[in-house]
Order: structure tokens, then C-alpha cells, then sequence
């Protein structure tokens, strides 16, 4: 597909950036193209180009800036297949634009917090791009600018090198604190202190995985015995105690389950569709009765759950989204072509959506009206935008990257 | 030639060409008779056994005396090693080689002291050797 960059002369490209949103972010921009819409954004901005241009204005070429984070703000982050070097694209779902990029090193986790006020990363990069020595350090983004805000480095480069989970960095529900996982020489959690640009704390944890903020002193993690642990922080010895072993051991849940710290609710699927919703509202973590997303006859046809982020949940609609396919076992990694909606609720299936694409990671946009159902095929490198309620592809963007993997949203509701 | 050590001093350095060249490596307050995983039936016979099986240490936590040797012996396909973190028996950390089934590794505990260790690719596989 031509874009809109590839297709006009440079000098009117150049011209373009007036008064548009440009310089570092023109290339962002101009890739973006939207399939759905009458005009695409390329074609509106030269349209607008050449109307100054007819005008005489002068074209004056500065730094763009964000505009304010709303709910279909989507973050895509690549990890680039295990490249040394990797980005992150800032799109906006409703027009399909990508606003801004973001570097970032060897497999970095993204953190977004809830109310869009925090972009940030838990980064690692090393002084020869992938030898030497390496630092490991947390890096906040300015919301407006992308410009760094502050950039925390990590002591003994702590770090758990590993495809990109989302819950294995995160932040307490005041923004205040970012916690890491480390998983050698021994399982740990890392506190960083935003507030005063600080590394503060490992703290040493059971055999356990990912971390579920529920308090600015307190998270939830996932154990080898499954179990869930949870992790008070807040005095000098942290407090660690543990629900009951919730599955058995050939149950396996996989590695990016969806948390809403809102609703301090883990939708936590298996390989075959079975899925734990984890209430965290309590005095330790209580699961509830497993929803089964597939009948029996469903399952013996081999549909099942697959991809990088296969599920999504909203929290308002209390619905569940589950991305599956038909499938032979252990293909749990390989995209899959259709979203289960479940009630969460009731766990009733409300329906089947056809992605029409090999989807690798899903999300959901958080408001109540016009919620956006996110799409993201890695083999495609590109976001496939859905309206949730129809079903139908509304947009897409493309070219994100080398094998984009993780899409984060914020749920600004109330 | 020496993997994984820290010379910290000229006498240290000194002691360790000594006993390179006897095969032996001096670590602060071990000693590893070889840094490579050797076959079970080539450890020493009077060492402490320590089997691995079903991603466990058998006996986690050990008593002996100083001047004892440890071996651990894998028994499965799965392979296993045993890690000292920096500070344990020296300053640096005490990687053992990762151990194919029936395959040994050795260290000598010079002093008494608590001696935590893990498995490198399995942090949940723990075990303690104590000396007293
Ligand atoms: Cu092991």
C-alpha cells in the first residue's frame, strides 16, 4: 500500500508540517492510514497543505506535542523479536494516527498508569547495542513531549530478560511506585520510588510470578504451587501470606492473563479455555468458579485459546474477550482468527467475532460507549481496529515495527 | 583457564596458580575440586551425596563438618546445577556447571558457616549446606 509520505514531493511533504502535528512526529503521523474513513490523514494534510500553501502562509516547522491522553489512547509495544533495540507506537484507536514513538532497549516492559498520567518503561541496554556492560534502568516519558522525565537506574541489573508479559512491571494505584520482577539468582520484586526518581528496594518473594497491584503497598503474585501470595510492603519485613491452590498441576495458566486494578479482578485463562476469575478485593485472593469459554463439543473440535495476549476484559461491560482458534495442543503461541465475548458475570457466551486476520494480542478500550476492540498480528505488524459492538473493522494501522506483541490501554472510567 | 573467580589479592592469586596446578581451585572458604561436571563414578568416593531428582534436591539442607567434601549428583534428564550467590563462598558468585544426567560436581567446605545455594535455571530449587 502507498503512503501518503511515499507519494508526495518532498517539498510539499516538508510544507505539510505547518501548523500540523510534524517534525518528529511527521513520520508517525504519515504512516498511519485508515481504511474505513472517506479520507485518509495523509490526504487531509495535503489537502490542508495545499490550501496555506494557495494562501501564501508561511510554512513553520517546530516539535509536535501529544495531544491529552483519552480512552482510545493504545500503546503498541514491539520486542522487535529480541532485537537489542525496540519502540513503542502511541496511537490514537478513534482515527488510527500514530501520535508518537517511544525507544526503548533489550525487551522492555511498558508501563501505563490508569489514568494516562504515566508513560514509562523498565528498560535495559548495554554499551556495545547487545555485548558490554549493561544497565538497567526505568525511564518516565513526559505525556506532552515524549521527552524523558526521568530516567532511574536499577542496581545489579535485576532485570528478568523475557518476552514481553505486561504484569511482570506495574505500578501501584497512585503512580508512585513501579514494581519489576526479578527472576535469578532468586525471585524478587524491585520497588522504584517515581515520586522521588529513586530505585528503592528488592524485596524477596516466594516461587512466585507477575505482580497484581491491588494498594500502593500491597500486590498479588502467582505461584509455582498455585497459589496466589500476597505482598504487603508497606513495613520494614514484607508481609506474605497465601490463598489455597486454586488449580492443579497440569492446569496451565498462561502468561498474560488480564488485570483490572479497578476492579482488582485477574481473568486468568488456560491452555484449553477454562478461565479463573481472581478476586482480589479481599483479605487474600479468592477464586471464583471457572468460566468455561468453549462447550465440550467446542473443545473436541479443537478450539482453544492462542497468541501473545489472548485475552482482554472491560470492566464497565464486565465482559470477557478471548482470542481463539481451532488448534492442535501446544500451539497456545499462534495467533488465532476469532474473539470469544463472554458475560463475565454469568460466563454466557454473547458472541463470536471474526477478526479476519491472524490476531496475535487483543485489548479492549475501556469506555462504556464506543468501545474499541483492539486487534494486533505480529506477522502483520499491524493494529486492527474493531468496533466492539459490531464486530466490524472499523481501521487499522501498519507498519508497527518488526513483530509488535502487547498493546496496554488505560481505563480512565469511573 | 579459571572460570567464574575473582582474584582479590596477590597472595590469593598466588594460591590459585598453586593449586591449578594441582587441578584444584581455591575459592574463599571452598574448595572445587573441578569446574566441570565430571562423570558420578569419578567423584570422590567420600563425599556427601546430594541426589537431584524431580527438579529437587534430594536432601536440601545437609550437616557437615568442615574439611567435607558435597556432591551433587544428577540423577534426571533434566539438567541442574548448583549456584552460590556473591557474598556466599566468596566474594563472587559460585556458578556450578549445568549437570546432564548421572553427572557429578563437587565442592569442598574449608570453614563453618551456612551455605544457601539454587539451581541457576530453577531459582525455586533450593538447598543449604550447613557447616559446623
Ligand atoms: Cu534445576
Amino acid at each position: 500500500m502507498a503512503t501518503p509520505r511515499n507519494i508526495l514531493p518532498a517539498d510539499l511533504a516538508r510544507l505539510l508540517c505547518a501548523g500540523l502535528t510534524c517534525s518528529v512526529l511527521a513520520l508517525g503521523t504519515a504512516y498511519a492510514e485508515t481504511a474505513a474513513a472517506p479520507q485518509t490523514e495523509g490526504q487531509k494534510q495535503a489537502a490542508e497543505g495545499a490550501a496555506k500553501l494557495a494562501k501564501g502562509e508561511d510554512d513553520e516547522p517546530h516539535i509536535g506535542t501529544m495531544p491529552k491522553a483519552d480512552a482510545h489512547r493504545v500503546y503498541v509495544n514491539d520486542p522487535a523479536h529480541f532485537a537489542a533495540i525496540t519502540q513503542q507506537f502511541i496511537i490514537d484507536g478513534a482515527s488510527g494516527n500514530v501520535l508518537g514513538m517511544t525507544d526503548g532497549g533489550f525487551l522492555p516492559n511498558p508501563v501505563i498508569s490508569n489514568d494516562g498520567t504515566v508513560i514509562a518503561q523498565v528498560s535495559t541496554v548495554f554499551e556495545r547495542i547487545a555485548r558490554g556492560k549493561r544497565t538497567d534502568y526505568v525511564e518516565v516519558f513526559d505525556t506532552e513531549t515524549l521527552l524523558p522525565s526521568a530516567d532511574i537506574e536499577l542496581p545489579n541489573t535485576p532485570r528478568f530478560l523475557i518476552g514481553t508479559y505486561p504484569q511482570m512491571s506495574t505500578l501501584t494505584p497512585d503512580n508512585k511506585t513501579l514494581l519489576f520482577y526479578q527472576f535469578s539468582p532468586s525471585p524478587a520484586v524491585g520497588l522504584v520510588d517515581l515520586a522521588n526518581k529513586k530505585f528503592d528496594r528488592m524485596i524477596d518473594v516466594p516461587d512466585c510470578y507477575e505482580m497484581f497491584p491491588t494498594a500502593n503497598d500491597t500486590f498479588y503474585m502467582h505461584c509455582r504451587d498455585g497459589s496466589m501470595a500476597k505482598v504487603e510492603f508497606g513495613g520494614a519485613e514484607p508481609k506474605i501470606s497465601h490463598s489455597e491452590v486454586f488449580h492443579g498441576e497440569d492446569d496451565h495458566l498462561i502468561n498474560t492473563p488480564a488485570y483490572s486494578m479497578k476492579a482488582k479482578k485477574i481473568l486468568w485463562p488456560t491452555y484449553t479455555g477454562k478461565i479463573y476469575p481472581v478476586d482480589l478485593s479481599g483479605d487474600q485472593a479468592k477464586v471464583d468458579k471457572a468460566i468455561e469459554a468453549f462447550t465440550e463439543a467446542e473443545r473436541k473440535e479443537g478450539w482453544a485459546p492462542g497468541g501473545w495476549q489472548p485475552i482482554a476484559f472491560h470492566r464497565v461491560k464486565d465482559r470477557i474477550y478471548l482470542l481463539a482458534d481451532k488448534r492442535e495442543e501446544w500451539t497456545h503461541k499462534d495467533p488465532s482468527r476469532f474473539v470469544f465475548v463472554i458475560d463475565a458475570k454469568t460466563g454466557e457466551r454473547v458472541k463470536k467475532i471474526e477478526m479476519g486476520h491472524e490476531i496475535d494480542a487483543i485489548n479492549v478500550s475501556q469506555n462504556a460507549e464506543g468501545t474499541l476492540l483492539y486487534g494486533l498480528s505480529t506477522g502483520d505488524r499491524t493494529l486492527y481496529i474493531y468496533d466492539e459492538e459490531t464486530g466490524k473493522e472499523v481501521r487499522h494501522v501498519d507498519q508497527l515495527g518488526r513483530g509488535p506483541q502487547v498493546i496496554t490501554v488505560s481505563d480512565m472510567e469511573s | 583457564m579459571i572460570s567464574g573467580m575473582k582474584t582479590r589479592s596477590l597472595l590469593a592469586a598466588l594460591a590459585l596458580a598453586t593449586l591449578g596446578a594441582t587441578g584444584a581451585f581455591a575459592e574463599d572458604k571452598v574448595t572445587v575440586p573441578s569446574h566441570d561436571a565430571v562423570a558420578a563414578a569419578e567423584a570422590p568416593k567420600d563425599a556427601v551425596v546430594v541426589n537431584i531428582a524431580k527438579m529437587k534436591y534430594e536432601t536440601p539442607e545437609i550437616k557437615i563438618k568442615p574439611g567435607q567434601t558435597v556432591v551433587w549428583i544428577n540423577q534426571e534428564a533434566m539438567p541442574h546445577n548448583v549456584e552460590f550467590q556473591a557474598g556466599v563462598t566468596g566474594e563472587a558468585a559460585l556458578k556450578g556447571p549445568m549437570l546432564k544426567k548421572e553427572q557429578a560436581y563437587s565442592v569442598t567446605f574449608n570453614e563453618a558457616g551456612e551455605f544457601p545455594y539454587h539451581c541457576t535455571p530453577h531459582p525455586f530449587m533450593r538447598g543449604k549446606v550447613i557447616v559446623e
